[in-house]
């Protein structure tokens, strides 16, 4: 449906986003996720051709954003990051001039703003100003008027942004209906809501495409790098060559010691529980274990990996609530 | 483009503006045609629209400043930018919405001629052609205003910048005279025109030698015209004025006059303008 090659976005010396390279299939639901300024809405002003790349394509349908700019933009409904909603208009007259952009029939378009605002639920804010509305329903009246003219793919830049929860779960519902007829891709930074939505999960940092697959399979990826943290008594030292003689065991991620212990953090392949092993060998060379606990990555742990450095302090301040499934076991001698 | 001309037509009597600006523009003519015509006595209605032309300096600007910096103030740009209307369709969509704001009152006063007539035989043929040169020189000061608009997001910077822009025009032709003797300062203004065009020319092409190039060309030009034919470099330089001079054409409908000149001017005017309206809103996919 999308093809995207090589995109690249450079104002001056800074690259909003570099060589990113995906595909997006039809009927799917995709979530671009990424910490602010990553270059999600830079991708998607790209998409949509409200920006140019500076280098690289985009063949929307089959269509080449640049060489039939009007035959690809038919085939999307934006929504921009602000609603592009003009406050002098009503509901009603702001889809309709949505629908007349689009190129719409009047009768074809009076019967599909009905449906339109049954579907967002703005049909008792029809005839009211935009400019009276409160912010939950003016995102609800551009998402309208993205499914003007009922695109193929439907285009959302953080479409939950700003929103009280109760507005957060209803738009998140619209979206998972859309999916049903439409291509979706949507763009957050918060990563439940991409996991709760999505069926496909880009994730993007500092303009590049950091990881790629359904929330599942990104979870695997990091159930693959399950960590043990470890502390022991005795010094740096012995307590690492102790471990790194242990058969099967990964490597180190982290080191150091404090007050005559050690606190390592070990890295074990997927599907194995070296605990047992680990003590035993530990206490056989006079190094009792104080502290053993697996971790097991979550989707949360994976982004702020692959995004790291970017602002992962800022991602855990927003949405504490998604980073509560690390999973602890502690075993104590 | 019907759907954009629409929406801005609609944003313009939705409101206050447009019956404002029109009511001002039919309150000016009014009055210079109750002096001029009715009470001064004379027969050309065209002297009336030649002393109403201050009229653009104000009505063009408020007009005008909403157009492009408004849409991307507030973001809606996108809407359109994003749609499959072409480029070209939006801005003839907007400009044609202005145009109209504008008509509906030259169309008012386009019935004082008749009322002329009541008094005695007056040409209707000369009054009606200024009328249509009036009409050109606002479609020229509406391109001009709708190309300061789309460069910027701030209205009043819009308005501001049209207005300069119209004002220096309008005593153009004041300020011409005052160039007619001395070719050394045509000399300097040309040179610094060449060195504007030099380092555009060296900024598009990224290239210092290019730039530099140019200059030393064009300076050399510059210089043995100087010493050659001085009173050619003094000529041109009033010439370049002459063309800068916007409201100095419609001089040629005024009384029983007609220029074809005058109009491909003004067309080519409001064409260019809206040409680069076009480039500058193309230019921002690119930045």
């Amino acid at each position: 449906m999308i093809k995207v090659e090589h995109l690249t976005k450079r104002y001056g010396n800074h690259y909003a986003i570099e060589d990113l390279s995906f595909t997006v299939e039809e009927g799917k639901i995709y979530g671009l996720l990424g910490p602010n300024g990553a270059g999600k809405s830079t991708t998607m002003n790209i998409i949509t051709g409200y920006i140019s790349a500076t280098s690289g394509t985009v063949t929307v349908d089959g269509y080449d954003i640049l060489e039939e700019p009007s035959a690809a933009r038919a085939c999307i409904g934006y929504l921009p990051e602000i609603p592009p909603l003009y406050m002098d208009m009503t509901p009603r007259e702001y889809l309709n001039f949505a629908g007349e952009l689009k190129g719409m029939k009047k009768a074809a378009r009076k019967e599909q703003i009905q449906r339109v605002m049954d579907r967002t639920g703005i049909a008792e804010m029809a005839d009211r100003l935009i400019k009276h509305l409160s912010k939950g329903y003016k995102q609800r009246v551009g998402l309208a008027g993205a499914l003007m003219g009922s695109p193929k793919v439907i285009i959302l830049d953080e479409p939950t942004v700003g929103l009280d929860p109760a507005q957060v779960i209803g738009i998140r519902e619209l979206i998972r209906d859309l999916g049903k007829t439409h291509t979706v891709i949507l763009s957050s930074h918060i990563l439940s809501e991409v996991q709760a939505v999505c069926d496909q999960v880009l994730i993007i940092s500092g303009g590049h495409l950091t990881a790629q697959g359904t929330p599942e399979e990104l979870s695997q990826r990091l159930s693959g790098k399950t960590a043990l943290n470890l502390t022991a008594l005795g010094s740096l030292e012995k307590v690492r060559a102790v471990v790194e003689g242990v058969e099967k065991i990964g490597g180190i991620l982290e080191a150091h010691e404090e007050n005559g212990e050690t606190s390592l953090k070990v890295e074990i392949p997927s599907g194995q529980d070296l605990r047992a092993e680990l003590s035993a060998a530990l206490a056989g060379a006079g190094c009792p274990v104080t502290a053993l606990a697996t971790e097991t990555l979550s989707l949360e742990d994976i982004f702020l990996q692959l995004t790291e450095g970017e602002n992962a302090a800022g991602q855990q301040e927003e949405e504490p609530a998604a980073a509560d499934q690390e999973q602890e076991e502690e075993t104590k001698e | 483009m019907i759907a954009i001309y629409k929406r801005e037509l609609k944003s313009f009597y939705g409101g206050m503006m447009g019956y404002l600006l029109d009511a001002f523009f039919i309150l000016v003519g009014g009055l210079y045609f109750t002096a001029v015509n009715l009470q001064g006595g004379y027969s050309y209605f065209s002297y009336t629209l030649y002393n109403t032309c201050f009229v653009f300096l104000i009505f063009v600007p408020v007009l005008t400043m909403r157009s492009f910096a408004e849409e991307r103030h507030n973001k809606t740009d996108q809407l359109l930018l994003t749609s499959p209307v072409s480029l070209g369709r939006i801005v003839m969509g907007k400009y044609l919405a202005l145009m109209t704001v504008f008509v509906l009152p030259l169309a008012v006063l386009s019935v004082c001629p008749l009322l002329l007539r009541i008094g005695g035989e007056f040409s209707n043929l000369s009054n009606y052609s200024a009328i249509f040169g009036y009409f050109l020189l606002g479609a020229a000061c509406i391109a001009i205003g709708m190309f300061v608009s789309s460069l910027t997001e701030n209205q009043i910077i819009a308005v501001l910048g049209t207005f300069a822009i119209l004002l220096l025009t309008y005593l153009m032709s004041g300020i011409r005279t005052l160039f007619t003797t001395g070719s050394s300062l045509a000399l300097i203004v040309f040179t610094v025109l060449l060195l504007v065009i030099s380092l555009l020319v060296g900024l598009n092409s990224k290239s210092l030698s290019l730039g530099c190039m140019v200059f030393v060309l064009g300076g050399a030009v510059l210089l043995a015209l100087f010493k050659l034919k001085s009173a050619a470099l003094t000529t041109a330089f009033s010439g370049l004025l002459g063309y800068l001079s916007i409201f100095d054409p419609f001089q040629n409908f005024v009384g029983d006059l007609f220029s074809i000149t005058s109009i491909v001017y003004y067309l080519s005017v409001a064409g260019l303008f809206l040409f680069l309206t076009g480039q500058s809103l193309e230019k921002r996919r690119w930045n």
